[in-house]
């Protein structure tokens, strides 16, 4: 049996599959050992020996946030140990006299030099010695490190220097994360920062899910623990646990892969998904219809610190259900970045007094006080018109003040949208937004009205998509080579097979026959950036094309050359557990459970609403239109036409 | 003016905000498709460019993120191309004058009208400037100690470098024929239109979805709004007249400091300001000569800093500033003047100065001296694995100066400059260079309540003969300190012959070296804040 459990914030979502059903179990996250949650569910769902068990997790993402990580000591080549420190000599913001910057993970102290060079062709000028060696032990050693780093100059070009230092310092008995192995690409202060931030999550990550694994192993015989990366794909827990730096977005990398694998099946295969949860907001492009899959990035930010491996290409804006609105100095309307988060939350939960978008929702008339979560949690109506109206500023009235939150908190929204779609040469006119997290569907037909987005997709468990995107991904390992190498070279030949037989051997070790995707980083030599190709034929003719997409031109005059070679080792998960059924009757009419006032376009109106769970495959109906499930409330605005497909997603073609 | 406020008041806020992040989103994509498609690393690693939308009378409605010293000047190139060129669409200008409408001749403006349908006069224009590494003339790298500007580099009026979307093959050619690297060239000026296609493609698809009426309110709209900010910000400033000097160390070519000098004249009643560069020292002998549009930017770069992050950096934020800077000085100067160090030098000396005259009215909003210098280093030869000339540009970062509410930052650029560092990687791979130490210079921040960020160190070993240019400056008094804190430590440079043999540089200067020769940089520390306590 297998089971995908995404630990969330406010909740532990596990999918399951049992009798050939797929099965949902949400219960609340204990944040402070995320494990107790996760064995709790494991007990309820009683599952049987030999499990295989998917884990998204967080404890990454929040080590990193909170900065609670290692102790960690870097050694660099002597004469470069601040890089770390000075990054690109880049300050926070531009205009801000007084902002601050973000400390190095590392501080000076536990910066350590090694005598020591290599060159740009890989060639060693100083090769290390014995007594040199020792005495940086020792100097490591005095820092009572928990953790090591290593990223010496040009270690991609010839690892032997890092090497014996990772062999040297071997003997301290903590975990060491050598840049060769973790990162092995040139420009050397993104390398550092991507070490440093894997030795500064391992030894949490390896206690935790050593711990968790054990645990799972112990009560469940025969089971094994397995975690979902940033890049989309699924890994053994003990290499998850060595190279912690893969996993920091692991529960949005879950939520996009479920996002499109659900709309492949529903037949869309052009997708821009949008994961709006309480703080924050996650969107991503998936464009499968020109045969690219789901798109990674390798020049990912998090917390401020350059994280150089492959995650999926997640934009995530500071901008969510529970972001605060306020009036600036010039008295323009702002929302976020600040959050009333869970305490003390909106002002509809009862104690929060600043207005937040779900209070905005509630006084549209958007959001149903009692359908809150099931009922679970009873919205109060009252007490957000009272606050909304001593805060409204400006603005002539408490329901133009709401719709201007809202509408500020989708140009937020749209903003991050056109990072990942239109500032990319995409057209949002050909993709279908798939909304989900908590807040997404309460947004996504404005938002997609405003970018022109022809179709809102909302999946038939909008809360849990991300544990079914964990469920449904492949297992997945990846590693680059830098070459630097013209597209004919033999020696690119020698680099795949290097990094292949590199991660075959350690696919092998976790029992896995996988299968090898190659992919090449080119561009223009000369140039700083990459474009990255599947690897095969036409490579060079498909790379000016790729080019005059993206930047405008293409100078098929111009020597191309290869930066890294990419290989990705994959094992499919097969066997996909959702059911399509017969489409029924439009009549929806039978799902309609009450009526209630709702603004749209400045106008109040009285509109039907929805309960998702008894909409049938086959149903139509008009918008304006509200459905209401356990975790979401979906808007459908007037002029668009709302289907339930066979898959029991929620179709809105959007005027 | 009445009206206009009355007009701001209306404009509605959710719009502003719409647009404001509408048109900024573009100035920022076309500085992404610039950098991810240039060849000097000075471009595509450094981001040593800037990417600017106007409207159609040329004012500017969003800059990216890019490099403050543009702020400015970025328009003046705009009012340059529209003053002696009639752009039709599909036409780009080229310039780089100093004199007219650019800043010094390393920094290549193109310009482009954006037409809607078959409409006869642009709606919009869209802007690109970069550095380029090298523009030819007398030094490698273009940033010499000239007295004159004809040996500086190529000077380019504003002319057209594509008709109706084709590029003039032989003004390009004769533009190559004149700098070192002209390979490179080419595909950064490539990259540059390309950039300018992709700004303009982007603002024809907003007029599309919002209609020209709507965007056209929302440009007017955003104008105003900057004015009503500041105009705001300086009612809470106290009326009254603050004066503030410093010096340049001198020009490189001939010896004595250089002042500068400012008279701030504030009016919190009628919100508006009044910046006068009198007393300033008429025009020097050497390169250190700022054009007007370098002062008008830094005067910018100081009042937007005084709003909020979010402020939108239009046009119309300097409508209540009005600029006095005397003519023949080098803060406004004339042709034939050199002024390669101009925009790089004097511009943060110009904000330093600015700076101490604020802080007077502001003590606790101001920081101490920033370093103060953009330690300008220049490097031609050729290289001798490719047998192809190479031309090096880069500058380094330094402290920054204490704030009333804490230290300075280490090893940043401040100010003027936003530019980033060359990878050590990606420079060796590069050029025929060995760095052997890239760190902090330890102490060098200025004591105080609050100290001053820490300069750095950079030396590097030129592994082929080569001819090195240097234009650096607070060699001789360090960045000032306030409120009784200590200034930063002064500059340092110095030349490592191969046979271990040491020279100190001059903050200015240019001279050959030998393979295994290096030239060790330190930069400024930052001034501190406030009395140290006795220890």
């Amino acid at each position: 049996m297998r089971i995908a459990i995404d630990t969330g914030g406010t909740f532990t979502d596990c999918v399951y599959v049992r009798d050939g059903r797929l099965e949902i179990l949400k219960i609340l996250s204990t944040p402070r050992n995320p494990a107790e949650a996760i064995l709790d569910a494991l007990g309820r769902i009683a599952p049987g020996p030999k499990m295989e068990i998917r884990h998204g997790t967080t404890v990454g993402t929040n080590t990193l946030l909170e900065r609670s990580g290692a102790r960690v000591a870097l050694v660099t080549t002597s004469g470069f140990e601040d890089v770390l420190a000075i990054g690109r000599q880049a300050r926070a913001r531009l205009y801000d006299w007084l902002a601050e910057g973000e400390p190095p993970l590392v501080p000076a102290e536990r910066r350590f030099g090694a005598e020591e060079r290599t060159l740009w062709n890989g060639e060693i000028l100083q090769r290390l010695d014995e007594a040199g060696l020792d005495e940086l032990v020792r100097r490591v050693r005095g820092a009572r490190p928990d953790a090591i780093a290593i990223s010496l100059l040009f270690s991609f070009a010839n690892p032997e220097n890092e090497r014996k230092v990772e062999r040297a310092l071997g003997e301290l008995g903590v975990p060491i994360s050598a840049s060769h192995v973790i990162l092995p690409e040139f420009r050397e202060y993104e390398r550092t920062s991507t070490v440093v931030a894997n030795a500064y999550l391992a030894p949490r990550m390896g206690h935790y899910l050593g711990s968790l694994r054990e645990q799972v192993e112990r009560g469940y015989h025969g089971s094994r623990l397995h975690v979902m990366q940033s890049s989309g794909g699924i890994v053994s827990a003990e290499l998850a646990a060595r190279e912690p730096v893969r996993t920091i977005l692991s529960g949005p990398a879950g939520g996009v892969v479920g996002a499109h694998r659900v709309a492949k099946l529903a037949g869309f295969e052009r997708i821009i998904s949008f994961d709006m949860g309480g703080t924050s907001t996650d969107v991503a492009l998936v464009d499968s219809a020109n045969g690219q899959g789901i798109e990674t990035t390798n020049e990912s930010l998090v917390a401020g610190h350059p994280i150089g491996v492959p995650m999926l290409n997640i934009h995530t804006v500071g901008s969510g259900g529970g972001s605060l609105a306020w009036f600036n100095e010039g008295n323009a309307l702002r929302v976020g970045p600040q959050s009333a988060g869970s305490d003390p939350g909106p002002i509809c939960y009862g104690r929060g007094e600043r207005p937040t978008v779900t209070d905005a929702d509630l006084a549209l008339g958007r959001l149903l006080p009692e359908f809150f979560l099931g009922g679970a949690m009873q919205l109060e109506e009252e007490r957000t018109l009272e606050f909304l109206e001593r805060t409204k500023g400006p603005m002539e009235s408490v329901t133009a003040f709401a719709a201007g939150i809202t509408r500020v908190a989708e140009t937020v929204m749209e903003k991050a949208i056109r990072v990942i779609s239109i500032e990319r040469g995409h057209d949002p006119r050909d993709f279908t937004l798939v909304s989900f997290g908590g807040a997404g569907p309460l947004h996504a037909c404005a938002l997609a009205r405003a970018l022109k987005i022809p179709r809102v997709m909302v999946p038939r468990f909008p809360g849990a998509l991300s544990a079914l995107g964990i469920l449904l991904s492949d297992v997945a390992s990846d590693s680059s080579h830098t070459v630097m190498a013209a597209p004919n070279d033999s020696k690119l030949e020698t680099a795949f097979r290097e990094v292949e037989k590199r991660l075959g051997k350690q696919m092998r070790a976790e029992g896995w026959r996988a299968h090898g995707l190659r992919s090449a980083d080119m561009r223009y030599v000369g140039q700083g950036y990459e474009l990255n190709l599947p690897w095969g034929p036409k490579l060079v003719e498909r790379f000016h094309e790729a080019h005059a997409k993206r930047y405008g031109y293409a100078d098929e005059k111009r020597p191309v050359e290869v930066v890294n070679v990419r290989v990705r080792l994959v094992v499919p998960t097969g066997g996909v557990p959702l059911t399509r059924s017969p489409l029924g009757g439009k009549d929806a009419s039978k799902a309609v459970v009450r009526k209630r006032a709702a603004w749209f376009d400045g106008k109040l109106r009285s509109v039907p609403v929805y309960n998702r769970d008894l909409l049938r495959p086959g149903n139509r109906f008009a918008g304006p239109a509200l459905v209401v499930e356990y975790s979401a409330t979906t808007v459908v605005l007037p002029g668009s036409r709302a289907t339930v497909d066979g898959w029991g997603n929620l179709i809105v073609e959007v005027s | 003016m009445r009206t206009r406020t009355m007009a701001a008041r209306r404009a509605d806020p959710v719009e502003l905000s719409v647009f404001q992040n509408l048109f900024h989103s573009i100035a920022e994509e076309m500085g992404a498709a610039l950098r991810r498609s240039a060849f000097s690393p000075n471009i595509k690693e450094r981001r040593d460019y800037s990417c600017a939308v106007f409207d159609g009378a040329g004012n500017v409605i969003a800059m990216g993120d890019h490099m403050p010293v543009h702020l400015g000047s970025m328009p003046m190139s705009v009012r340059a191309a529209v003053d002696s060129l009639a752009l039709g669409p599909g036409d780009v200008a080229l310039l780089n004058d100093p004199f007219a409408g650019g800043t010094h001749l390393p920094d290549v403006t193109m310009v482009e009208g954006v037409f809607r349908g078959r409409e006869r006069r642009p709606m919009f224009y869209v802007a690109t400037r970069a550095h380029h590494a090298d523009i030819g003339g007398t030094f490698p790298g273009s940033m010499g100690l000239c007295r004159e500007i004809y040996q500086e580099g190529l000077r380019i009026p504003p002319v057209k470098l594509a008709r109706g979307g084709k590029v003039d093959a032989d003004l390009l050619r004769m533009a190559l024929a004149n700098v070192r690297t002209p390979v490179e060239r080419e595909g950064d000026l490539t990259a540059q239109l390309g950039a300018c296609r992709i700004g303009s493609r982007r603002l024809l698809e907003l007029v599309e979805k919002y209609g020209a009426a709507r965007v056209e309110r929302n440009m007017r709209d955003l104008l105003d709004y900057s004015e009503q900010f500041l105009r705001a910000e300086l009612a809470k400033l106290p009326s009254g007249t603050f004066s503030a000097e410093d010096f340049l160390d001198d020009d490189g070519v001939s010896d004595g400091p250089i002042r500068i000098a400012v008279t701030l004249r504030l009016d919190a009643k009628r919100r508006r300001a009044e910046v006068d560069f009198t007393g300033t020292d008429p025009e020097a002998k050497g390169s250190v000569n700022a054009v007007y549009a370098i002062t008008y930017s830094a005067v910018f770069y100081a009042f937007r800093c005084l709003l909020a992050d979010d402020a939108p950096a239009t046009a119309g934020l300097l409508r209540p500033i009005k600029l006095i800077a005397p003519e023949r000085t080098v803060v406004n100067a004339g042709p034939p003047a050199a002024v390669a160090g101009g925009n790089v030098e004097t511009s943060q000396r110009i904000v330093d100065v600015l700076l101490r005259a604020l802080a007077q009215a502001a003590p606790n909003r101001v920081p101490a001296a920033s370093s103060g210098t953009m330690n300008n280093l220049s490097v031609g030869g050729v290289d001798p694995r490719s047998g192809q000339p190479f031309a090096y540009y880069e500058t380094i970062a330094g402290g920054m100066g204490a704030r009333p509410t804490g230290d300075g930052l280490s090893g940043v650029h401040t100010h003027m400059t936003n530019s980033l560092n060359t990878p050590i990687e990606a420079l060796e791979y590069a050029y025929p260079f060995r760095v052997r130490a890239y760190g902090y210079r330890a102490g060098s921040g200025g004591k105080g309540k609050f100290r001053g960020g820490d300069g750095l160190v950079r030396e590097i070993e030129l592994l082929t003969e080569s001819q090195v240019t240097l234009l650096a400056d607070r060699r001789r008094r360090g960045p000032y300190g306030l409120a009784g804190g200590e200034p930063g430590a002064a500059g340092k440079g110095l030349l490592i012959e191969a046979s271990g043999r040491m020279e100190t540089l001059p903050g200015k200067c240019t001279f050959r070296v030998a393979p295994g020769d290096a030239v060790r940089i330190e930069t400024p520390g930052g001034g501190g804040w406030g009395a140290a306590e006795a220890e």
